[in-house]
C-alpha cells in the first residue's frame, strides 16, 4: 500500500516536471525571468500540497484532465464553444463556473441535512459535490485563462483581474482551505457553516455575471500587466478565504456556547482551536500579499505605499487579525470575545475586498461595479 | 508607555485616521472641497489637516508614538527573552514537575540514557543532563524556542518598517515648513520666477516628484504638489521626451502608455535613452522613474466656426490646446479656451447591448467665455456617431464642471459629414426660401378648395419666424400664450406637422437643383429633416449659437511621469521580510520544554512536557513521545 501511494506520489511529481518543462520550452519566449521564476516554484508547491495531501493530488490531475480536454476540443478557435455539446455545457469557462455555482449550493444543503442525521454517506456525498464543484470552479478559470488568448494574444492574461474572477477565486481557496481542514478535524458538520459563505459568494457571482456582463473577458489595464499580479492576488484570496472560514466558525462556535445544536457540532475547543489556525494562516498570506502589493506598487506606482483606499484598508485588516492573534498568543486569551471580533474581522475584511471598489476610488478601480 | 494599551489605543487612532483618509477624499483641489462641504466646514477639516490625513502632522506624531512605544515593550522584554531562549531550566523540583498537566511515570526496564538523548535530539530537541550528588539524573530538553525570537522579529519588524516609513515622509519637509525655510508656492508662475524658498535642493535625499513632458520637451526640475500649491525639486539630471506613445487593443481599450526618454547627467554628462512604460520603470542617478500619467501636450487644432442661428459664412481658426482664442463677432467678443484633445475615446454608447464599448474617435473640450466673463464648458466629437441607428454628430455642453454634460446631436449627411446639416440650416434661415417652400405645401395640400390660402401662408410664415428665433421651444411659448388650453395640443400637433412638411419640402427643392451635390438621400429625407429641426431647436440650449467644428488636427502628447528617491524603500522590505520570518516563527513553531528525572534507584522515570501555548495538536503530540519512549525502554 505504502509503496503504491508512494509510486502515485512519484508519477504525480515527475508529470508535474514534466509538464513544466514543457512549457517553459515551448513558452520561454513569452515569459519573463519572474514569470519563468514563478512557474518552477509552482512546481515545488504543487508537489509539496500534492505530497502532503492526498485529496489535493486527485483534485489537481482532474483539473489537469478537464482543461486538456477543453483545449482539445477548442482547436484553437473560440467559436467552436457555440457549436461542440460537451464545450457549450460543460466544458467552456462560462459553463463550468455555472456547474460550480449550481453544485456549492447543493452541497450547503446536504450539508445541513448531514448537520441533523450524521449518516456518513450524506457527509461524504456533501463534500464530493464540494470536491467536483471546486474541480469544475478552477478548471473554469484555467479555461478562461486559455480563452483569453483565444480572443486575441494580445487580450490573454491569467484570470484573476477583476471581480468576476476573484469571486470565483475566492470560492476556490475557500472550498479548498475548508476541505483541507474538514480531512483534518474528521469533521464534516462545519460544511453547513462554510458553504454559506461560499454561497453567498456565489450569489453575487451570478447576479454580477446575468445582472451586468461581467463573465465577459476584459483585456488588462497597463498597470496590471504584471508578473506580480500572479501572486499578489492569490496570496490575498488565501488571507480572504481563511479568514471567512475564520468567522463561520466562530458562529458556529457561538451557537454552541448558547447551547444550541450542541448535539451535532463539534465541541468549543475544536472550533475555538480551527479559527486560531484558519486566522493564523490567512494572517500570514495577507502579511505576505499586502507586502508583495507594495513591491508590485513600487514598481507600478512609484511608491511602496501610497495611502491608496484598498492599501489603507488592507492595513486596518492586518491590524484587526494582528490584534486578534495578539490577544490569543500573548494575552492567552479565549472564548466568545475572540469569536465575535473574528466575525466582525469578516465585514472588515468584506470591505476590504468589496467595499472599497464599490464605495470608495483609487487606484484599485479595476474592480469597479 | 510601553504597556500595550498605550500601544492599542495610538494603533486604535491610526485605524481610525486611516478610515478617515479612505472616505474622505484626499489631496484633491481646496475649491472641490469649498464646494462640497462649505466654507464653514472647509476650514474646520484644513485646520484639522483632514484633506491630506496622512502626511498630517498630528498623524505622524501618532506613528511616531507608535515607534516609540513598540522600542520600549522591545527593548524592556528582549533581555528575558533572550535569556530564557538559552536558558535550560535545570534548577526545577521534583514536586514542580509532578505539577504540571503532562506529566507521566513510565516503567522503563532497562534505562540507556545515551539512546534516550539520541531519540530526543532525533525530534528535534536540544538537550543537557545534569545529575545531582544523590545520583538523580535530569535529562533537560527544548525545542522550538525559534518562537520566542518571534516575538522580537515581528516587533522589531515593526519598528524598522515604519522607520523606513518615516525616512520617505516628509517630516524633514514640514519641519522646513514650520521653521519658515521652505515655503509652498501657491501662485502659478513662471519656472525661473520661483524663489529659492520653494525650491528643494539636488541633495533632498527622499522626494516622489511629477514631471509633465510634452513630446520634444526638456525638464530639469519636478513638481511636488503639496496641499493647496507645489514645490520645485531640483534634479541631477535634466529628462527629455522624444515620443509619447498609447497603444490599444483592437477593442480600443488602452495596453500600454510608453515614453522614450533622454536623460543627460549634470554632474557626469553622461547621456543615456531609454523606454520606460507602466511597470517598467528605470533607475538613473539614483532615482527612480515611472510612467504615472499622460495628457495633451499642446495639440493643434483648426477649428471652423459656424453660426448655427444663421446663414454668415463659417470662419476657419487655428488653435492650440492649453491656448486660447479670441474672436469677435456680431459685436460680441468671444475667448475659446482649449483645454484637452483626446484621439481615442472608449464610449459605451448602444444600449441595446450590455456591453458595447467602442472607440468612437477625437473630441476636444473647450470653454467659450462670452465678454461678462461668464463660460459653459464644451466637447465636440469630431466624428459621427450611431444613436438609434443613425449616425450624429455630438457636442456637449456643461455650464460647471459638477454637471454632465447635455448634448446637441445634429444628423449627418448621407456624405457623413455636417455640411448636409448647415445647409439644411442656411435654408431654414432663409426667407425667400422659406416662402417658396410654403407656398408649394399650401398649395398641394389644399388644390382642390382654394380656402383662404393667403392667411394660411401668412400664418405659416409668422410660425417659421417663431420657429427660427426659438425653435419649438418658441412656439409652445407662443401656444400658451395665444391659445386656450384646451385646443393647445391640437394646434401643438398641427404646428409641427406643418413645420415638418415645409422643412421637408426645402429638402425637396435643394435635391432637385442640386442633384449632383448629394448630400441627401430622397428615402432618408423625412428622418433626416426631422432631426435636423431637432438639433436646430436645441441649438438654443447650447449656450452658445457659434459652433465649433475640428477639421484637422495635429496630435501633441505630453506624458507624466513620476520621480521617486526612496531611502526608507530598503528598510521597509528588510522589516517586511523580518515580520514575515516573525510571524511564522510565532505561529508555527511550538515551543516545546520536556524534563525526565530518572531517580536513582528507580526503574521508572518521570515524563513531563510543557508548552507555552496549548494548542489541540499537543496532545497528540505527547502521545506520539510518550510512544516513542516507551518503544525504546523495551529495546533498551
Amino acid at each position: 500500500m505504502k509503496d503504491q501511494v508512494s509510486l502515485y506520489n512519484k508519477i504525480f511529481i515527475s508529470s508535474l516536471v514534466a509538464l513544466a518543462s514543457y512549457a517553459l520550452i515551448k513558452f520561454h519566449n513569452y515569459m519573463d525571468g519572474y514569470e519563468i521564476a514563478i512557474l518552477i516554484s509552482s512546481i515545488f508547491a504543487f508537489s509539496w500540497l500534492g505530497f502532503s495531501w492526498a485529496n489535493f493530488k486527485n483534485f489537481f490531475i482532474t483539473i489537469f484532465l478537464l482543461s486538456f480536454l477543453s483545449i482539445f476540443l477548442y482547436q484553437g478557435n473560440l467559436f467552436i464553444a457555440e457549436e461542440d455539446f460537451f464545450l457549450k455545457y460543460f466544458l467552456s469557462s462560462q459553463s463550468a463556473i455555472m456547474w460550480m455555482s449550481a453544485l456549492y449550493p447543493l452541497s450547503l444543503i446536504i450539508y445541513w441535512f448531514h448537520l441533523f442525521n450524521s449518516q456518513e454517506f450524506s457527509g461524504r456525498l456533501a463534500s464530493g459535490l464540494v470536491w467536483i464543484a471546486t474541480t469544475l470552479g478552477t478548471s473554469g478559470l484555467l479555461i478562461r485563462w486559455y480563452e483569453s488568448y483565444l480572443i486575441n494574444i494580445d487580450i490573454g492574461h491569467i484570470p484573476i483581474s477583476n471581480l468576476y474572477e476573484v469571486f470565483v477565486l475566492f470560492c476556490i481557496i475557500t472550498a479548498l482551505i475548508y476541505m483541507y481542514y474538514e480531512e483534518r478535524i474528521g469533521t464534516k458538520k462545519l460544511g453547513a457553516f462554510i458553504l454559506v459563505i461560499i454561497n453567498i459568494a456565489v450569489g453575487f457571482l451570478l447576479w454580477y455575471s446575468f445582472a451586468k456582463g461581467a463573465h465577459e473577458i476584459q483585456p488588462l489595464v497597463p498597470a496590471l500587466q504584471s508578473y506580480w499580479m500572479k501572486i499578489h492576488v492569490p496570496a490575498n484570496f488565501i488571507g480572504y478565504g481563511a479568514f471567512a472560514i475564520a468567522a463561520m466558525v466562530s458562529m458556529a462556535y457561538l451557537v454552541v456556547d448558547k447551547g444550541w445544536l450542541t448535539k451535532y457540532l463539534p465541541e468549543k475547543d475544536v472550533l475555538e482551536d480551527m479559527t486560531y489556525r484558519t486566522i493564523a494562516i490567512g494572517f500570514i498570506f495577507f502579511t505576505i500579499a499586502t507586502i508583495l502589493g507594495a513591491v508590485w506598487a513600487a514598481e507600478a506606482w512609484g511608491g511602496y505605499w501610497s495611502w491608496d483606499p484598498k492599501e489603507t484598508w488592507a492595513l486596518i485588516v492586518w491590524l484587526n487579525y494582528a490584534a486578534w492573534l495578539h490577544l490569543r498568543l500573548i494575552k492567552g486569551l479565549r472564548g466568545n470575545l475572540l469569536a465575535w471580533w473574528s466575525i466582525i474581522g469578516l465585514f472588515i475584511t468584506a470591505f476590504c475586498f468589496l467595499g472599497v471598489n464599490l464605495f470608495l476610488s483609487g487606484l484599485h478601480s479595476y474592480g469597479e461595479l | 508607555m510601553s504597556s500595550m494599551r498605550f500601544a492599542i489605543t495610538m494603533l486604535s487612532f491610526v485605524g481610525i485616521a486611516s478610515i478617515i483618509g479612505t472616505i474622505l477624499k484626499q489631496k484633491q483641489p481646496y475649491e472641490s472641497y469649498i464646494i462640497k462641504f462649505g466654507q464653514f466646514w472647509f476650514d474646520i477639516f484644513k485646520h484639522l489637516d483632514l484633506f491630506n490625513v496622512y502626511q498630517a502632522i498630528w498623524f505622524l506624531i501618532i506613528l511616531v508614538f507608535l515607534i516609540t512605544s513598540t522600542s520600549l515593550c522591545v527593548v524592556r522584554n528582549s533581555p528575558s527573552i533572550l535569556r530564557e531562549y538559552h536558558k535550560f531550566q535545570d534548577q526545577i523540583r521534583e514536586k514542580s514537575l509532578r505539577s504540571f498537566k503532562h506529566s507521566y511515570e513510565i516503567k522503563i526496564p532497562i534505562f540507556n540514557k545515551l539512546n534516550l538523548i539520541s531519540l530526543l535530539e532525533k525530534n528535534s530537541f536540544k538537550v543537557r543532563q545534569k545529575s545531582n550528588p544523590s545520583g538523580d539524573l535530569l535529562i533537560v530538553a527544548k525545542k522550538g524556542s525559534f518562537q520566542k525570537l518571534g516575538y522580537i522579529f515581528t516587533h522589531l519588524a515593526i519598528i524598522v518598517i515604519s522607520a523606513g516609513g518615516l525616512l520617505d515622509g516628509n517630516l524633514i519637509l514640514k519641519t522646513q515648513e514650520l521653521l519658515g525655510l521652505k515655503e509652498i508656492q501657491t501662485q502659478d508662475i513662471p519656472l525661473s520666477e520661483i524663489p529659492s524658498k520653494s525650491r528643494l535642493n539636488v541633495n533632498n535625499f527622499s522626494y516622489r516628484a511629477n514631471v509633465l513632458l510634452s513630446e520634444g520637451e526638456k525638464q530639469d526640475v519636478g513638481v511636488i504638489p503639496s496641499k493647496d500649491g507645489y514645490l520645485i525639486q531640483e534634479l541631477p539630471f535634466s529628462i527629455g521626451l522624444k515620443d509619447f506613445n498609447i497603444e490599444h487593443y483592437s477593442s480600443g481599450q488602452p495596453k500600454s502608455y510608453e515614453s522614450d526618454l533622454i536623460l543627460t547627467s549634470k554632474s557626469t554628462g553622461k547621456t543615456k535613452e531609454q523606454k520606460i512604460s507602466v511597470n517598467k520603470p528605470l533607475t538613473f542617478e539614483g532615482v527612480t522613474i515611472y510612467q504615472s500619467d499622460f495628457q495633451d501636450g499642446g495639440t493643434k487644432l483648426k477649428i471652423m466656426v459656424t453660426d448655427l442661428q444663421s446663414n454668415d459664412k463659417p470662419q476657419t481658426m487655428n488653435a492650440e490646446v492649453f491656448k486660447i482664442n479670441n474672436l469677435i463677432y456680431m459685436d460680441q467678443s468671444y475667448s475659446f479656451e482649449f483645454d484637452d484633445f483626446r484621439l481615442f475615446n472608449i464610449l459605451d454608447i448602444d444600449s441595446s447591448q450590455k456591453k458595447n464599448s467602442q472607440n468612437v474617435g477625437p473630441n476636444f473640450t473647450y470653454k467659450i467665455r462670452n465678454q461678462s466673463g461668464q463660460a459653459n464648458e464644451y466637447q465636440t466629437y469630431q466624428m459621427p456617431m450611431k444613436l438609434d441607428g443613425r449616425y450624429f454628430f455630438v457636442s456637449g455642453m456643461r455650464p460647471t464642471p459638477q454637471e454632465d454634460y447635455k448634448f446637441l446631436k445634429m444628423p449627418a449627411d448621407a456624405k457623413g459629414s455636417l455640411e448636409g446639416f448647415f445647409i439644411f440650416k442656411n435654408l431654414l434661415l432663409d426667407k425667400k426660401n422659406i416662402e417658396r417652400a410654403i407656398n408649394k405645401v399650401i398649395l398641394s395640400s389644399s388644390s382642390s378648395k382654394a380656402v383662404n390660402t393667403d392667411n394660411l401662408k401668412l400664418s405659416t410664415s409668422k410660425l417659421f419666424r417663431t420657429f427660427q428665433q426659438g425653435g419649438y421651444n418658441a412656439i409652445a411659448l407662443s401656444i400658451d400664450k395665444n391659445i386656450p388650453g384646451t385646443e393647445q395640443e391640437s394646434a401643438a400637433n398641427a404646428y409641427i406637422k406643418i413645420i415638418l412638411l415645409v422643412a421637408n419640402q426645402i429638402l425637396l427643392d435643394y435635391q432637385s437643383t442640386n442633384i449632383l451635390a448629394k448630400f441627401f438621400n430622397f428615402e432618408d429625407l423625412p428622418l433626416f429633416t426631422q432631426d435636423a429641426l431637432n438639433a436646430y431647436s436645441d441649438s438654443f440650449f447650447y449656450g452658445t449659437p457659434l459652433f465649433l467644428e475640428l477639421k484637422e488636427f495635429e496630435h501633441v502628447q505630453a506624458s507624466g511621469l513620476q520621480l521617486t528617491k526612496s531611502p526608507g524603500k530598503f528598510w521597509v522590505y528588510l522589516g517586511s521580510i523580518m515580520l514575515v520570518i516573525g510571524i511564522f516563527c510565532m505561529i508555527y513553531i511550538q515551543e516545546v520544554r520536556l524534563w525526565i528525572l530518572k531517580k536513582k534507584n528507580s526503574k521508572n522515570i518521570l515524563l513531563t512536557l510543557t508548552t507555552n501555548r496549548h494548542h489541540l495538536t499537543f496532545d497528540s503530540y505527547v502521545d506520539e513521545i510518550k510512544n516513542k519512549i516507551n518503544a525504546l525502554s523495551k529495546k533498551g
